[in-house]
């Protein structure tokens, strides 16, 4: 008999060769596929439009407890708070708008994407596909992964952007930090934007595909899609996490920050 | 809402729309707090399943064991990588523990941790509930003098609470074993320099806070998703839909609650 360790581990593995063909699938019909016209827009209005507001609040209230957090952590170490607003700009412009804003996107998307094919599949919808020879992978999957890395992207921007007005505000009422002196870009680099931008990219594709994964592999009706659902926000949750730690390494490696 | 006079007036299209939303929020809050003040009802005289108690404690909490620990881990390496450039800059090697324990300890320990919680055990939670409600399950407790508030919400709200505050106890020690171990690889800080730092600076207020607010994300996922579950409406798309609803209000409640109890709790 296996014991748990040894089944969960090959579970691990299975998963992530199950994660691995898929991304690779969706990047060869990105570039072979034939995608139903108008699909990749409507993904786009699904993932980023409809979650815009959840975003912009969720965002909104990040930014003020991190601003707040680090007014507490600099009060105890520092006196003044002139480089607050430079420090804040760069923590979030680094890491925290796109690693803490991608989790409530992971939520919101991810749940999304695989309770919509988790149904599809219950219902035998995704089989009826196969029947007509199309690849659900290119049908589902590719718009979900284009709509997903596009939208996702500027969704953490302009989240990235609420946050830092609600740092703002947080510091002018809080801390007496003039929004003039806030508001200053001298410690954003060009790598940080970089490194920002890349993250934003991966996270995007990371929900869209373990999300897709989860969805297509649904089984046993009604009480199945709750499961996907559950296994795609977790999932999605956790590969953020997990590839924040690894771009982050690589980032203080060959991104210095200072 | 059978007529739409929206279409007739399309000036009025706007104010109606924010209108119908408020009045959803102010819904779906009013229900969740309803339900609060129903579970309070029951915990006194106490009229819990243990069975049922026992049952979610497990599932909720020792299932979650895995997941949870690992994320906490991640994190903990995370905040170190984060404070390193700071820490080279100024070569501050005894600061790092404090500065990756003090955000990890407040912060980002109980809100990542509400964040796995909320999609493994609220989602889950909101489907099995949802399912009870459409096959009718739900009715049929009624049906045999089965208060279905005490019999299936109550033990699962407990379950949701306690487990929530024992996970985010058992997270912060790991995460805290993440950054050492991260900090003496990467930053070549000396495990003993990094504790006796952390040990330092930290109170047990900043490790209370933690808690304090790992205990009111437990409420907010556990009000949130029985409500939604017990709220679900139109067969098996309905509960899709009613998962896909209750997650996304858990984490919106559990950004709310972090931000109120921040500012609260200084």
């Amino acid at each position: 008999m296996r014991s748990g360790l040894t089944r969960s581990i090959a579970a691990l593995f299975e998963d992530a060769h199950q994660l691995g063909s898929l991304f690779g699938r969706t990047l060869y019909y990105l570039l072979h596929g034939k995608r139903e016209k108008g699909s990749v827009a409507r993904m786009m209005f699904e993932v980023g439009n409809k979650s815009l507001l959840f975003m912009c609040v969720t965002m909104g209230f990040i930014g003020a407890i991190i601003a707040f957090q680090t007014g507490l952590q600099a009060k105890k170490l520092v006196p003044d708070f002139s480089m607050i607003g430079a420090t804040y700009l760069k923590l979030l412009v680094r890491d925290l708008a796109a690693s803490l804003g991608a989790l409530p996107l992971a939520t919101r998307v991810g749940a999304g994407i695989a309770a919509e094919l988790g149904s599809m599949v219950v219902t035998e919808q995704v089989d009826a596909l196969r029947m007509c020879a199309a690849d659900p992978v290119d049908y589902l999957v590719v718009p979900r992964f284009v709509a997903s890395v596009v939208m996702g992207t500027v969704v953490l921007i302009i989240g990235g952007f609420v946050a830092y007005l609600a740092g703002m505000a947080v510091a002018q009422m809080v801390f007496d930090v003039n929004p003039h002196t806030f508001t200053n870009l001298s410690m954003v680099t060009t790598g940080d934007l970089t490194l920002g931008l890349f993250k934003c990219i991966t996270y995007g594709g990371a929900i869209a595909i373990v999300s897709s994964q989860r969805g297509l592999a649904t089984f046993g009706g009604s009480e199945g899609v709750g499961h996907a659902t559950t296994e795609a926000v977790v999932g999605s949750c956790f590969a953020i996490i997990v590839l924040n730690l690894i771009i982050s390494t690589l980032g203080y490696f060959f991104v210095p920050a200072l | 809402m059978s007529a739409t006079p929206s279409s007739a007036r399309p000036l009025l299209a706007i104010p109606r729309r924010i209108g119908l939303v408020v009045i959803a929020l102010a819904d779906q809050l009013g229900g969740a707090g309803m339900l609060l003040g129903q579970v309070l009802v029951r915990l006194r005289p106490r009229r819990i399943d243990r069975y049922e108690l026992f049952r979610n404690l497990h599932r909720m909490g020792v299932r979650s064991l895995p997941i949870i620990a690992a994320t906490a881990a991640f994190t903990g390496g995370i905040m170190v990588i984060q404070a390193a450039p700071f820490v080279e800059k100024y070569n501050a090697k005894n600061f790092v523990g404090w500065a990756a324990t003090f955000t990890t300890f407040r912060e980002l320990g109980p809100l990542l941790i509400a964040l796995i919680f909320n999609g493994r055990v609220g989602a889950n939670n909101t489907a099995e509930l949802g399912t009870m409600k459409v096959t009718d399950q739900v009715d049929a407790l009624r049906a045999l003098a089965i208060d279905p508030v005490g019999y299936l919400v109550v033990p699962r709200v407990i379950a949701m609470v306690v487990m929530m505050v024992a996970l985010c106890v058992i997270g912060d020690a790991v995460a805290l074993g993440g950054a050492v171990l991260t900090a003496d690889l990467l930053l070549d800080v000396d495990p003993r320099i990094f504790l006796s730092s952390a040990l330092e600076r930290l109170d047990t207020w900043d490790f209370l806070v933690g808690l304090i607010k790992s205990l009111l994300f437990g409420l907010m996922i556990a009000l949130m998703s029985c409500y939604y579950g017990l709220a679900t409406r139109g067969g098996a798309p309905g509960v899709g839909r009613a998962v896909n609803a209750s997650v996304v209000a858990s984490a919106a409640g559990v950004f709310v609650a972090d931000y109120l109890s921040t500012f609260v709790l200084e």
